[in-house]
């Protein structure tokens, strides 16, 4: 038995076959522990976010497995999956996916209820949760009347409500405003260093690294050492030192995702050192 | 359950559009269900309201309404003497033409003895004719035509005066009119004439036993509810496929209005749906949710439209009281599963939608 909360052992996704086929993860391997925070960051179509759904059991790997608390989730069932989703995983989207129809209150109670909890205990469970996330007061509010971090909010308690192991959170922060998002962020450090329990974000936020206990760069569909990555200072973009565009100043090395980058950021230099 | 009534009632004014199209669906059904029921009924009033288990009529005639009977001399006397008979209600009846103002209708005119029955059973106004040009019509005919008691009307070469109005006997080919049995007699030329003979057993006789008992070769002998079920047919043959008909296409309408209502809000939640999936709702979950949606809309819909039959039918017959509207227990019963089936099948189409859908989709923004 693996003491890691998650443990992915070289996991492929080919999507199509033969020619045609593309592979989106190849052969990726991760192990994340009890508490702690593991943020993936990559470009667009790197394959996070289809490495995301299979650490979720949401898509099934060509190869590799995938384990959950010792689980191999990986080789279960079609029908066992929504079970172990519901009860293991809590899921944090970048919409947030509240049900609009349902109350704050009932967004968070009617996946307690899924889980087999009574209505009434339910109902009482995510009161307490709410309420430690600071929404006591907008329990009866529908989730158009919140704004974009009470909305993540209450997704992160509908998230916690059946005790997972494990959270996965999708660009948790990409529809808030900085200071809202670094609240977000601070409140998932919270619950994995308190509760113990896992946190695996994908985002393309590089305000969020310093939250994370540990930054994985995902590109082409394989983990890449993060030390091999640098932010441009323009654009904050994180770029790989190998293959970016360059320059040095003053006995550093600065890289860009683009000349156009460098060319702004040389612009700059030039009246500050004229 | 929560879920599905709280989809529904969010958008109150698409919520109510669903509920209408469901009762006037569900309604249309019951009105046109009642409007049968209100012909068949109509079309038996005569038998049911006239004593007798047992008619005898013409050999090869098996209906009261659809033909001419004439039974062979002498029938009634046989009959008469058959033993465990107790009482036969001799009549002569004939649709003809009347006329008033100029204006030509129809009546299916009824000749019988008023010292052995036979004759309107509820006098609205005036009295019985007491002699042979005078004549009982249906009160609803008369308002129609403008005919007051002691007013005059033609009816073949004769003009008969009206003495009273009877209610209940309006029928789907016109109206029924009573006159003496002489009086017919005399107008189709045909002295001792006889259509039918309705006979009631003595006691201790079953009706079966004395159909068996009156069986003639020259006659045919059939219980009365076997007339009233040939008359039942004659109609059915008439009525039933047009009314199938509508009844089927107001079924359709009521099964696309709560289908297209509940599809497009599934359409409209998709990405909700597919969170609750990968959060970890099964299928089955979703389609209960999509499925009492399409409950609630019908039953809600069905309740009204019951409401809306009783309403429409009150109408209908204030404005023409010739049509009868009957809406019977049992039918109210039959659209209530209608509008579950109808829901049932309603939600085929969203339940399929939400069942495809891909989990793994909500993460892609």
């Amino acid at each position: 038995m693996t003491a890691f909360t998650l443990d992915v052992r070289g996991v492929t996704k080919r999507f199509g076959d033969g020619a045609a086929g593309v592979e989106a993860v190849r052969g990726v391997s991760l192990a994340v522990e009890p508490g702690e925070i593991v943020l993936i960051m990559g470009p667009s179509g790197s394959g996070k976010t289809t490495l995301l759904s299979m650490m979720g059991a949401l898509l099934r790997p060509t190869t590799g497995s995938i384990h959950l608390d010792g689980i191999e989730i990986s080789a279960l069932s079609e029908s066992r999956l929504p079970e172990i989703r519901l009860r293991r995983f809590g899921f944090i989207f970048q919409d947030f996916n509240l049900l609009s129809a349902l109350t704050v209150l009932e967004n968070v109670a009617i996946v307690a209820e899924l889980g087999g909890v009574g209505r009434r205990p339910a109902r009482a469970k995510a009161t307490a949760l709410l309420s430690d996330l600071g929404l006591g007061e907008r329990l009866d509010f529908l989730p158009e009347k919140l704004s974009g971090g009470e909305k993540q909010r209450v997704a992160t308690a509908r998230a916690l409500v059946n005790d997972p192991t494990l959270i996965l959170a999708d660009e948790p922060t990409a529809n808030l405003d900085s200071k809202i998002g670094h609240e977000i962020m601070n409140l998932l450090r919270r619950i994995a260093k308190d509760q113990g329990r896992s946190v695996v974000i994908v985002s393309h936020d590089q305000r969020i690294r310093d939250v994370a206990d540990r930054v994985l760069w995902l590109a082409d569909g394989r983990f890449t050492d993060v030390d091999a990555m640098a932010t441009d200072p323009v654009c904050r973009m994180s770029v790989e030192r190998d293959r970016a565009v360059r320059t040095e100043r003053d006995g550093e090395t600065f890289y860009f995702c683009s000349r156009g980058c460098r060319e702004e950021f040389l612009g700059r230099l030039v009246p500050s050192t004229g | 359950m929560l879920l599905a009534r709280r989809n529904l009632f969010r958008d109150r004014t698409r919520f109510l559009l669903t509920v209408a199209g469901v009762a006037v669906s569900i309604g249309l059904i019951l009105l046109l269900a009642g409007y049968r029921s209100g012909v068949y009924r109509q079309a038996s009033a005569y038998l049911d309201n006239t004593p007798g288990e047992v008619v005898v009529a013409e050999r090869g005639i098996r209906d009261f309404l659809g033909t001419s009977s004439a039974l062979p001399a002498g029938a009634e006397e046989a009959v008469r003497q058959t033993p465990g008979v107790e009482r036969v209600i001799p009549v002569i009846s004939q649709f003809v033409i009347f006329e008033r103002h100029g204006r030509k209708d129809g009546f299916f005119l009824v000749g019988y003895d008023p010292a052995r029955g036979g004759g309107p059973w509820k006098l609205a106004a005036g009295r019985e004719p007491a002699a042979d040009h005078e004549l009982v019509i249906d009160r609803t005919a008369a308002d129609q035509h403008g005919i007051a008691i002691g007013d005059a009307i033609s009816v073949l070469d004769r003009t008969m005066t009206v003495v009273g109005l009877s209610d209940d006997t309006t029928f789907w080919a016109g109206s029924i009119a009573f006159a003496r049995i002489s009086t017919l007699e005399s107008l189709l030329r045909a002295p001792g004439l006889r259509s039918f003979l309705l006979v009631t057993p003595a006691a201790g006789v079953t009706p079966m036993a004395l159909r068996d008992r009156l069986a003639h070769p020259a006659t045919e002998v059939l219980l009365k509810s076997e007339v009233v079920a040939n008359d039942r047919k004659l109609l059915a043959r008439v009525y039933d496929a047009p009314i199938g008909l509508m009844v089927a296409i107001a079924f359709l309408v009521g099964v696309l209005v709560v289908g297209l209502v509940i599809y497009t809000a599934t359409i409209e939640r998709r990405r909700e749906y597919g969170a609750i999936k990968a959060i970890g709702a099964r299928n089955r979950a979703l389609y209960r949710v999509v499925t009492i949606q399409a409950f609630i809309a019908a039953a809600i819909g069905a309740i009204a439209g019951v409401g809306l039959a009783y309403g429409g039918g009150a109408a209908m017959m204030a404005w023409r009281p010739q049509f009868r509207v009957d809406i019977e227990p049992a039918a109210i019963g039959v659209v209530l599963a209608a509008s579950l089936l109808m829901a049932l099948v309603a939600a085929l189409i969203p339940a399929r939608l939400v069942a495809h859908l891909e989990p793994a989709e909500v993460f892609r923004g």
